[in-house]
């Protein structure tokens, strides 16, 4: 009866606050009219403003394509007006002003118009690739092969960026915000199966398509291990840490040192042991334990993730308010259920940041692990890197990061997930 | 029935309690009241064994608390702290069903019996029952807190401070329902408290602790009217005794009958308080009041002379 007492002061109390937000409304336009100040429409928002001036004058004054007649001359670069002529650049440049514009005087409306035509452009990026091979790359010459220009790439950046920007002003959900995506992927896919065959990246794919797939399973066998151990090893740790205060004090202690060995000189590190072992202990050579490798790689994956897995576990576990800790015993659940149905529980979408941090990093890392023979992405960079074929780079690079966007994604809708009760 | 007979507790070289006994019996609110750092939300945690006590005896209905399982002990007893303790990612009907989940109680008993609660402590089912903490206000809150600890109708209830970090409105709200249920329920409370006001509005026995040891306890108009020392004068309130006494006691207890005078104008109900009856004499400027029943007829009434002496009376 109190509480539904409560309650009523508490709904007629939010009523007044709508009142007198109604009131403040009246007294701000009253205070408008009297200034006379034509004020209905909010500044312009900069951010989205700079990205589209940035976006304009890279489409214009960097190179869109390179075309080049085989894969060893280096490429000859051509700008957007070289793509579609006069005409069609200009033509081009409407939906760049027209975001610009809308971003200028920004309301709900405007930004939606202004979301629609920042996909719509990302969608046409690659209708624009094609159109730029069918009128620059000579058809005669098998050989020849179309690059993507440094003003493409920055223009898709920037234009992504546009998108993020618009998608938080908007406060679109987060899948929504993903899904606004899969439009100019589509069209990506479509062009590459119908045009685009000069595409140099394409061409890279196909001469070594086999080579590419495995290279990907083996980099997601490589950071599924290192992050699947790790996660094991951190909890136990952290766990042990929680227990005990010495373990804790030199368990951080090795694991910040681990951190600030530099990745290339941890794999050098671990060459001469693990080569030793290999040579000496028959069983682990049979696992196939020697100084470069899968092994070597995976032993500095986890030396690197165990801190930032430790140190989010240790932190999620330890930082459980005590009073719910305390109430939770003194209700009378076991030490087991408390760490189970409570502790873990709130600890968890910590708990899960850590392995998203780590799952990113990883995946990251082991592109580094190529050098020592591990396999991996990472094997493109370098190759590509020694041939100077920056495409080659390209087909590595990219799947790292869409592999690291779409980690981060999932995981952090994961964490979402696992807050939702929390939430109000 | 919870005694303590010669108890002690020693962290290391300090004791924060220092060979106290104490007897609350069945259906008994006693207050333990003192300083912050005086041993008083010890003394409870030794109750529901959060902390083992070092020495003595602690009785739970007899029993030695040593002979149950700690888990048994603690599931027997209604426990609400000040923060709550909440699960803030359960919702308030889970909340609440906690404790008789533990004890394996069937689904449709543990909801049946979160619904009485809810409804015994105001909380209206559709409104609260999907709710998270989050989403209560403190008050809301706590009277969850309170129906999760009463959940399995625990014959003994602890509580340490549990109104603490509420506004003085809705704690005095609180402490209100909290007697008027524990009226009807008689449970045996443990209550723990640093607010003097809140001691003695609750208090059947109120017990003055200081540096680990117990200075007094009794009934609260016991110890206001003969304070054992200087510490649980001061303790409660020094000057404004008086008032705190008049505080406990009702119009009813002094009142007179009703006399052949005219009637005076100003009404009061014969169960407000003699501090309540002071305060409208002083504001109206009153030497009389008429006390009225429920049905708001004239019973008696009260002179300013039989408020304050009234020693012949007793």
């Amino acid at each position: 009866m109190r509480a539904s007492r409560e309650s009523e002061s508490g709904s007629s109390d939010t009523e007044e606050r709508s009142k007198g937000g109604v009131n403040a409304e009246v007294v701000n336009k009253e205070v408008i009219n009297k200034e006379a100040v034509n004020r209905d429409s909010p500044r312009p928002n900069v951010v989205l403003v700079s990205l589209l001036l940035a976006t304009l004058v890279a489409w214009s004054g960097l190179d869109a394509v390179s075309v080049a007649p085989n894969r060893i001359v280096p490429g000859q670069g051509h700008a957007a007006w070289d793509v579609a002529g006069w005409p069609g650049f200009l033509l081009s440049l409407v939906p760049m002003l027209a975001v610009l514009a809308l971003a200028w005087r920004p309301d709900r409306r405007r930004l939606r118009w202004a979301l629609g035509l920042a996909v719509a452009m990302l969608a046409a990026l690659p209708a624009w690739l094609a159109l730029a091979s069918a009128r620059l790359v000579d058809a005669d010459l098998p050989q020849a092969r179309m690059g993507v220009g440094a003003g493409v790439w920055v223009a898709l950046f920037l234009l992504l960026l546009a998108l993020i920007e618009l998608r938080t002003r908007l406060a679109l959900p987060r899948t929504l915000g993903w899904s606004l995506l899969l439009v100019p992927l589509a069209s990506l896919a479509a062009w590459l199966t119908f045009g685009l065959a000069p595409l140099a990246l394409r061409q890279e794919f196909l001469t070594r398509r086999d080579g590419f797939i495995a290279a990907i399973v083996e980099h997601l066998l490589l950071v599924g291990a290192a992050v699947g151990v790790s996660l094991v090893l951190g909890v136990l740790l952290a766990l042990a840490m929680r227990r005990w205060a010495r373990c804790r004090t030199l368990g951080f202690a090795v694991l910040n040192f681990l951190q600030t060995i530099p990745s290339l000189a941890l794999f050098g590190l671990l060459l001469a042991p693990l080569a030793w072992l290999g040579a000496h202990v028959e069983w682990l050579a049979a696992l196939g334990v020697s100084g470069i490798g899968a092994a070597p790689a995976l032993l500095a994956l986890v030396g690197y993730s165990l801190l930032p897995m430790v140190r989010n576990t240790f932190v999620a576990l330890d930082e459980v308010d005590p009073g719910v800790i305390d109430a939770a015993r003194g209700m009378g659940m076991s030490r087991g259920q408390v760490f189970r149905q409570v502790r873990l529980p709130l600890a968890a979408p910590v708990i899960l940041e850590g392995i998203r941090i780590t799952t990113v990093q990883a995946i990251g890392l082991t592109a580094v692990a190529a050098l020592i023979g591990a396999g991996g992405l990472g094997t493109f960079i370098f190759q590509g890197l020694g041939q100077a074929a920056m495409d080659m780079v390209l087909l590595g690079a990219l799947p790292i990061l869409v592999m690291a966007l779409i980690a981060d994604a999932l995981l952090g809708a994961l964490t979402d997930l696992t807050r939702q009760g929390e939430a109000t | 029935m919870i005694e303590l007979i010669g108890v002690s507790k020693r962290f290391g070289d300090t004791t924060a309690v220092d060979d106290i006994s104490l007897r609350v019996e069945r259906g008994e609110l006693c207050v333990l009241v003192g300083t912050s750092g005086c041993g008083k939300s010890t003394t409870l945690r030794m109750i529901n064994r959060l902390i083992e006590h070092s020495d003595g005896e602690i009785h739970i209905d007899g029993q030695q608390i040593r002979d149950f399982r700690e888990e048994t002990l603690r599931r027997r007893m209604g426990y609400a702290i000040q923060s709550t303790g909440l699960f803030p990612h359960w919702t308030v009907a889970r909340n609440i069903g906690l404790v008789p989940r533990l004890l394996k109680w069937p689904p449709a008993r543990i909801r049946k019996r979160v619904e009485e609660l809810m409804a015994m402590l105001g909380l209206s089912m559709e409104e609260f029952a999907g709710k998270y903490p989050r989403q209560l206000s403190g008050g809301q809150a706590q009277r969850v807190g309170v129906a999760r600890a009463l959940a399995a109708d625990p014959d003994i209830l602890l509580m340490d401070e549990p109104f603490g970090a509420l506004d003085p409105i809705t704690r005095e709200t609180l402490q209100h329902e909290l007697r008027e249920l524990q009226s009807r329920l008689q449970k045996t409370i443990v209550f723990v408290t640093h607010d003097m006001d809140e001691a003695l509005r609750l208090a059947d026995r109120l017990v003055v602790m200081d540096g680990g040891r117990i200075r007094q306890q009794g009934h609260p108009l016991e110890l206001l009217r003969e304070p054992a020392d200087a510490f649980v004068e001061s303790l409660l309130g020094g000057e404004d005794r008086g008032l705190k006494e008049a505080a406990l006691l009702t119009v009813g207890e002094r009142m007179m009958p009703l006399s052949p005078r005219l009637l005076p104008r100003e009404r009061i109900s014969r169960h407000a308080t003699l501090r309540e009856a002071l305060s409208m004499m002083l504001w109206r400027h009153a030497e009389r009041l008429a006390v009225v029943d429920d049905e708001d007829m004239p019973v008696g009434e009260l002179s300013l002379r039989q408020l304050v002496g009234a020693k012949h009376h007793e």
